[in-house]
């Protein structure tokens, strides 16, 4: 318990410092070239951890229907988008904003059952944690 | 401002939508391999995009430090520790960690100055947002439990049990 709570913390943090450190990165070289290095170091040691655990084969990807493999080229856009509201409105704003759009946009996702989610309704706490998230965002803006 | 609120916007709508992709493939791949496979795709739209908007400025890298080069091993360990932790403690627990981390790591990052342009004071309307902010995570991800829990329990969920 204790051990995945420090994962899940340490994961967190590691997100917001990916997007700091390719905002550091992307001065010095620009910001697109910060998502290709990125993304190339990191797809080169995902490879390697690949190659010694063997989790899944890559004979299942086949299975999955091709729309899905392009999920990570999302991934420029993200890098980009992310490394420039930085640069306008500073880190807390950006992840407060970011976070907020990433479970609306869940939220839309699941009420409407695209993708292949499984179709859930909007729930009132749903509703009222998102309105609270809002709230904070203005009073952080204040 | 408006420009930076926007873009913060695409970043999480598309955060999203990749989370969902990504969870197909992972639903029939390994988490490795679909992880193998997302930040390879990342690489090839961003070189492509780094083509079209920078052309040979792509490859004029001699800015680069020698840790800019590592700066993609903490993607794959945002990945070891998402699965480990998501593992340990079941998706909505271990995401409502990982959301509020990420906020707090920002405001961390904020007031230290330590990586950004600029240093950002911490004043104590932005703990108060942030906090509220958290609140509305938690609310967001427990809430239906508590509601659920309170109905059977025949207890109306008042508001202050949502606030808590």
């Amino acid at each position: 318990m204790l051990k995945g709570i420090l994962f899940a913390l340490l994961g967190g943090a590691c997100i917001t410092l990916q997007g700091v450190a390719n905002n550091r990165i992307s001065y010095d070289i620009g910001t697109w070239q910060a998502a290709t290095i990125t993304q190339l170091t990191g797809f080169i040691l995902a490879a390697i951890v690949l190659a010694f655990v063997r989790d899944g084969s890559w004979k299942d990807m086949r299975q999955v229907p091709a729309l899905y493999w392009f999920g990570g080229a999302f991934a420029s856009v993200i890098i980009f988008s992310e490394v420039t509201a930085i640069q306008y409105i500073g880190v807390t704003f950006t992840i407060a904003m970011l976070l907020i759009a990433q479970l609306c946009m869940t939220f839309v996702i699941d009420s409407r059952g695209w993708f292949g989610v499984l179709r859930r309704k909007i729930t009132v706490p749903q509703c009222i944690g998102v309105g609270l998230m809002i709230a904070g965002v203005l009073i952080l803006k204040l | 401002m408006i420009m930076g609120i926007l873009l913060a916007m695409v970043a999480g709508a598309l955060v999203s939508l990749q989370t969902i992709f990504n969870n197909q493939v992972n639903a029939r791949a390994g988490s490795w391999a679909t992880t193998t496979l997302v930040l390879g795709m990342g690489f090839i739209a961003s070189f492509i995009a780094s083509l079209i908007f920078e052309g040979s400025g792509t490859f004029s890298l001699q800015h680069m430090k020698p840790w800019y080069w590592i700066s993609g091993a903490i993607g794959v360990g945002v990945v070891f520790c998402l699965v480990q932790g998501i593992k340990r403690l079941g998706p909505t627990f271990a995401t409502s960690i990982v959301l509020i981390a990420q906020l707090s790591t920002a405001l961390v990052f904020d007031t230290t100055g330590w990586l950004v342009a600029q240093k950002i004071a911490l004043t104590p309307g932005k703990l108060i947002g942030v906090l509220v902010i958290v609140v509305g995570i938690i609310v967001y991800k427990f809430g239906d439990r508590w509601v659920g829990k309170a109905s059977r329990n025949k207890k109306p969920a008042t508001s202050h049990t949502l606030g808590q």
